[in-house]
């Protein structure tokens, strides 16, 4: 039979994760940081819950930080000129969006819409500023990775750029 | 709404002194923030670094006010002792008309027929009484300003440990429109208010600093006879914190010490640096040149550079600020006017630049 007291007690000594720790191991941004380091995003984290077509975020909204999906499903829509959207990715559960803002202060460039009941676990510029002064191992080990991420994302952009370059000149051949 | 504002406004009596409190708490966590978080980030501890840092300021100003205490009360017993002698009648009698002799004719005049037939004597045997009658009222108003300085200190203490927590938990309640709006909004207000307590903090140690190499200067070369200038520097430097009548308060302690040091000595025969015909007992007018002066670097010099565009008000607004904060909490309101000023403008400003930006408002 479970006692309450004990379970109390050990809570804090307790090995077993929650589900927002595991969500946050997943995501590249959080790559190899320590149980306690994770423990200790977890306590900056701010959870948000959405309705079925909720705005996240608007395009031009000022842009603060990141958001990790913990439930549901959220799709990212450009806006065209006339007034129109269209979908360009669909993220689902574990999912990130929004990293950028962690590091500059532009505006939103697209809309975060969510489609489901979804929640969402926002980490966000102030807070990695504060942790950099607070514990600035783990907010350089954040940044690191933050930066790998991005790179990662520019090589992906660069070797897709030069794909198109080499189809236009094959074209231009032909 | 409307129902909200005549429901502060009944029970206002009963919290003004709580929000003045919460208030002052939120003024100094916002000045000792950063020590605590960079210590926090050197100790590996957030209690041990608001231990720390709360420790070093309550010792800090232990030590001024035992210190700053004990040259005081011996100024004072050498003065009380200069009274106690005989002569003292014959000493203020010396002083009147030896200030009296270097005033113009028209002052002499104004002077004489102003005074009446009360001896010196008997109006500081009066001036004794009525010291005596507001002891009283005195230990109380020490009991309660102790009392209160305890309740900032305690809440101050838990403010800098939960901070970061207070703040998660205040932005939860945004609803999810306004979500990073209110982020932004909230971080602006923080480094407006933060960047505003932090110059004037150092504006105020520059002036404590100009003050005492003023005093020194006239010590040294005009052998003023100041005392305590170190504690003088320091209070005007404190004084200086609370906009246009700061100044002129921060004197008030040098000029007593003035008139106490050297009221059995010929100072008041001295003339404005010995140099300007202008009659000046006690050194009081060069003392008030030397704060003139002060003033004259800290607000053409200093002020501007260190403050510059933190809070970036106009000082019209910055005069009917102080205004409206005088006469809703008197000096406490004179030093909170122009941060509070501050804030009110980050706040337009973020919501302007929120209707301009985005489709949210």
């Amino acid at each position: 039979m479970k006692n309450a007291l004990w379970e109390n007690i050990f809570r804090g000594i307790s090995k077993e994760l929650s589900k927002e720790v595991l969500t946050l191991k997943k995501v590249p941004v959080f790559e190899g940081l320590e149980p306690k380091e994770l423990s200790e995003i977890e306590k900056l984290i701010h959870h948000r819950t959405y309705k079925p077509d909720e705005v996240v975020f608007r395009r031009n909204a000022p842009g603060e930080g990141m958001y990790i999906i913990l439930r549901g499903k959220v799709d990212i829509l450009t806006e065209s000129g006339e007034g129109t959207s269209s979908v360009v990715a669909s993220l689902k559960e574990g999912d990130f969006f929004g990293d950028l803002s962690l590091l500059d202060k532009e505006p939103r460039s697209a809309t975060a819409l969510a489609k489901d009941h979804t929640t969402l676990l926002g980490f966000f510029r102030p807070d990695l500023t504060a942790l950099l002064k607070r514990k600035p191992q783990l907010g350089v080990k954040i940044l690191m990775n933050l930066a790998s991420v991005i790179g990662e994302r520019l090589r992906k952009t660069n070797d897709l750029l030069s794909q198109m370059q080499s189809k236009n000149i094959s074209a231009t051949d032909t | 709404m409307l129902l909200g504002i005549g429901f502060l406004y009944l029970i206002w009596q009963y919290i003004s002194d709580i929000i003045l409190l919460i208030v002052f708490a939120f003024l100094f966590t916002t000045i000792l923030l950063p020590a605590v978080d960079w210590l926090e980030g050197k100790l590996r501890s957030r209690g041990l670094a608001v231990l720390v840092t709360v420790l070093s300021l309550i010792a800090g100003f232990v030590i001024f006010l035992s210190s700053f205490g004990m040259q005081l009360s011996n100024e004072a017993m050498v003065t009380y002792h200069k009274f106690e002698k005989e002569e003292l009648i014959t000493v203020i009698d010396n002083l009147r008309s030896n200030f009296t002799g270097i005033l113009p004719e028209f002052a002499k005049e104004i002077l004489e027929s102003s005074s009446d037939a009360t001896s010196s004597a008997d109006k500081i045997s009066g001036y004794v009484k009525t010291v005596l009658g507001s002891l009283s009222q005195l230990t109380s108003a020490i009991g309660s300003f102790l009392f209160f300085a305890t309740m900032i200190l305690i809440f101050t203490i838990i403010i800098l440990y939960e901070y970061h927590n207070f703040k998660r938990s205040l932005v939860s309640f945004i609803p999810n429109k306004y979500f990073e709006l209110g982020l932004r909004l909230i971080r602006n207000i923080e480094k407006q208010v933060s960047s505003y307590l932090h110059g004037q903090l150092l504006a105020a140690s520059s002036v404590a600093i100009l003050s005492i190499f003023g005093l020194w200067l006239l010590n040294v070369f005009m052998d003023a006879n100041l005392s305590l200038i170190i504690f003088i520097g320091i209070i005007a430097g404190l004084a200086n914190l609370i906009p246009l009548i700061g100044p002129f308060v921060g004197m008030v302690p040098a000029v007593l010490v003035a008139v106490m040091n050297n009221i059995d000595t010929g100072a008041v025969s001295h003339y404005l640096f010995n140099v300007t015909p202008i009659p000046s007992p006690f050194f009081i007018f060069d003392i008030i040149f030397v704060f003139l002066i002060v003033q004259q670097i800290d607000n053409n010099l200093v002020t501007p550079k260190l403050i510059g565009q933190s809070v970036g008000i106009h000082p019209i607004l910055v005069i009917i600020a102080l205004l409206i904060g005088a006469n809703l909490m008197g000096a406490i309101g004179m030093l909170m006017a122009v941060p509070a000023a501050g804030t009110i403008k980050a706040v337009s400003k973020e919501i302007m630049w929120a209707v301009r930006n985005t489709h949210l408002l």
